[in-house]
């Protein structure tokens, strides 16, 4: 498979239908990958493809660094697809200025990364050109997919509470969760705007909350899931339980699954007149 | 002064230290985090990690902390400036390389003025560290001039002899005080010359080497291209031990209010925008380029010293997998220095 990669890399390449490959690459240890971005058809032996291509690639869509880089292919999971799909509606990309890489995944992380029990898009739902033998794409039922929520859902009010007092405690405000976030493309994030100062940017109990909620919530119906912020919180706060609540809530009520199908339309920003909340009459 | 410390006796180290009025922070477990915190209880200890995830800095200069509050009437303004943030305590177990970190990061705090908040903890704080038993791959404490036994920072220095025993050696007066006032708890030091379990961190670069590329190579390709893979997150600023770059905001309504000290670091794209709307360092390469630039250039020339300790947290945690010593490696070896296109 990765011979089949570099391979379509090098012709893309070679025939300038890109100018810039986003793929994985050798980590600096045998744990892990690396985002690399092959400008060459040279170096496309660079790209590797293993259990350890956690990263989602297409947050490197809203750096202005490697847009820079020209008309990217850009290899993408069946998970990570889904952001394509999302920053399409959302008017972030045309279709027609990225080259989707589709690979058929099995499952990445080790141990397994949660997302992936219950992976019902081991082909990619959006691509160019697919590399890897297609996978027949399961469906899951909605329980089985939001099973991580069980334990979390059986506490009360009070429990849930003083667990997230605990874990935002910890958060150092370093923004890793909302910077690797392909979906937070905000030129100006809220967090950053102090006329009014909307969210206290000290890392104490009132200014964590306010940040990890806001952050959730303007993933509200948005998040694919792809479980980046989880992985690369520097303190181990588990954000993905916040994202999967929203997403699951979502579907209960509005049944959209963010990035699930590129006709469906946003369930935040469509207005209908059907729509049962009566403020919206 | 030598002494032995058994594992059986932390019990009553640190049911001592709490008599003698100490707070205790120590290397605690918790799920998939070891982290320097507030300890109660010997059984809370956790030594057979190759480092902390938090590094020491937050004990002296903490991620978040008041440093005025003010209340703002018809004719006056009142200001209330806090006390009570030193704390006496003891840091049990923290690592040579966070040690280290301390006089490094003293030279910064009384440069031009004496920043109180740092000094006056620095003083209510012990550091007993314990040499390193084991490493991994991301530390180079070794090519920053340091050793995973390295005393300097230390008050008192604990080496492992055995599975049971650590060898303890006072290096300050501080550090002699205290192992004095918890005399009960030490033995003897053993007679003859005691097996050291210390662990072999692999040199990876001269660091004599780097400085002297980058005098020449403030404008280069290498910036950008090693980083583009950066998403401009702080998270290897704020594990960094020596990263005390901070932001200071006011917390307030129309009358009264709080002004606090918060981390801050240079790879965000804010950190150096300008209210026109300019910001000098546009890039991430510019901003990556800083924080090399900052730790092995400049502070070596204001202050004589490296900005890095070499406990490598930074690119434990990168999400992108950015690794310093391999960028410090390719500027330190001639034959791998990248040729610029400028």
């Amino acid at each position: 498979m990765i011979e089949e990669l570099r391979k379509k890399a090098e012709e893309l390449l070679r025939s300038d239908t890109v100018k810039v490959v986003f793929g994985y690459g050798e980590g600096s240890t045998p744990e892990r990958t690396r985002p690399v971005f092959i400008t060459k058809p040279e170096d496309v032996n660079k790209l590797t493809w293993n259990k350890y291509c956690v990263y989602n690639l297409t947050t490197y869509l809203k750096r202005q660094e490697t847009r820079k880089l020209g008309k990217p292919a850009i290899i993408v999971k069946g998970c990570d697809a889904k952001t394509i799909i999302v920053l399409l509606k959302e008017c972030q990309i045309k279709r027609e200025d990225v080259y989707v890489l589709g690979v058929t995944c099995d499952g990445v992380g080790e141990p397994l990364a949660t997302k992936c029990k219950a992976c019902d898009v081991n082909t990619p739902r959006i691509y160019d050109d697919l590399v890897g033998e297609k996978i027949e794409n399961k469906e899951i039922p909605f329980d089985e997919r939001y099973a991580e929520l069980d334990e979390y859902e059986k506490l009360s009010e009070k429990e849930k509470w003083d667990f997230w007092q605990k874990q935002f405690a910890k958060c150092i405000k370093c923004y890793a969760c909302s910077s690797i976030c392909p979906l937070c493309f905000c030129d100006r994030c809220i967090v950053d705007k102090n006329q009014p100062q909307w969210i206290d940017p000290s890392a104490h109990p009132r200014g964590n909350l306010s940040w990890n909620v806001t952050r959730a919530y303007h993933l509200a119906g948005r998040c694919i899931n792809c479980e980046e912020c989880q992985r690369v919180c520097p303190v181990d706060i588990p954000l993905n339980l916040l994202n999967k609540k929203l997403a699951k809530e979502t579907e209960k009520n509005f049944k959209y699954r963010s990035g699930y199908n590129i006709d469906d339309e946003l369930a935040m920003s469509t207005y209908k007149e059907e729509d049962n909340q009566d403020f919206f009459k | 002064m030598e002494k032995l410390l058994n594992k059986n006796s932390f019990d009553s180290l640190i049911t001592g230290l709490k008599k003698q009025g100490y707070k205790t922070i120590a290397p605690k477990k918790d799920n998939k985090l070891v982290t320097l915190e507030e300890i109660q209880d010997a059984n809370e200890i956790s030594l057979d990690h190759v480092i902390t995830n938090n590094s020491i800095k937050e004990f002296f200069f903490p991620k978040t902390e008041k440093i005025l509050s003010y209340t703002i009437e018809k004719n006056k303004v009142e200001m209330e400036e806090p006390e009570g943030f030193a704390v006496k305590s003891v840091i049990f177990g923290s690592r040579p390389c966070d040690a280290f970190s301390l006089p490094v990061m003293d030279k910064v705090f009384n440069w031009d003025c004496s920043d109180k908040f740092w000094v006056e903890r620095r003083e209510a704080i012990t550091i007993v560290t314990v040499a390193c038993d084991k490493c991994d791959s991301y530390c180079f404490c070794t090519s920053v001039g340091l050793a995973p036994d390295a005393k300097q920072g230390s008050d008192v220095l604990l080496t492992k002899i055995s599975n049971d025993e650590y060898l303890v050696e006072t290096v300050t007066e501080k550090g002699e005080n205290l192992v004095k006032e918890l005399e009960s708890v030490f033995s003897d030091p053993p007679s003859g010359t005691p097996d050291r379990q210390v662990a072999t961190v692999e040199k990876k670069f001269e660091i004599d080497k780097v400085k002297p590329w980058l005098d020449d190579n403030f404008q280069h390709n290498v910036w950008d291209e090693f980083s583009y893979k950066c998403i401009g997150c702080g998270a290897c600023t704020f594990v960094c031990p020596t990263c005390h770059c901070f932001d200071i905001v006011d917390e307030c309504t129309m009358t009264k209010g709080d002004r606090v000290k918060n981390w801050d670091g240079c790879q965000f794209t804010m950190f150096t925008m300008h209210t026109s709307g300019h910001n000098p360092r546009s890039t991430q390469g510019m901003r990556w380029r800083q924080r090399i630039m900052h730790k092995f250039k400049y502070y070596v020339e204001k202050f004589d010293s490296t900005l890095c300790v070499g406990c490598g947290r930074c690119s434990r945690v990168c999400p992108a997998d950015m690794n310093i010593s391999e960028m410090l490696e390719i500027i330190a070896t001639e034959e791998n220095q990248p040729v610029s296109k400028e």
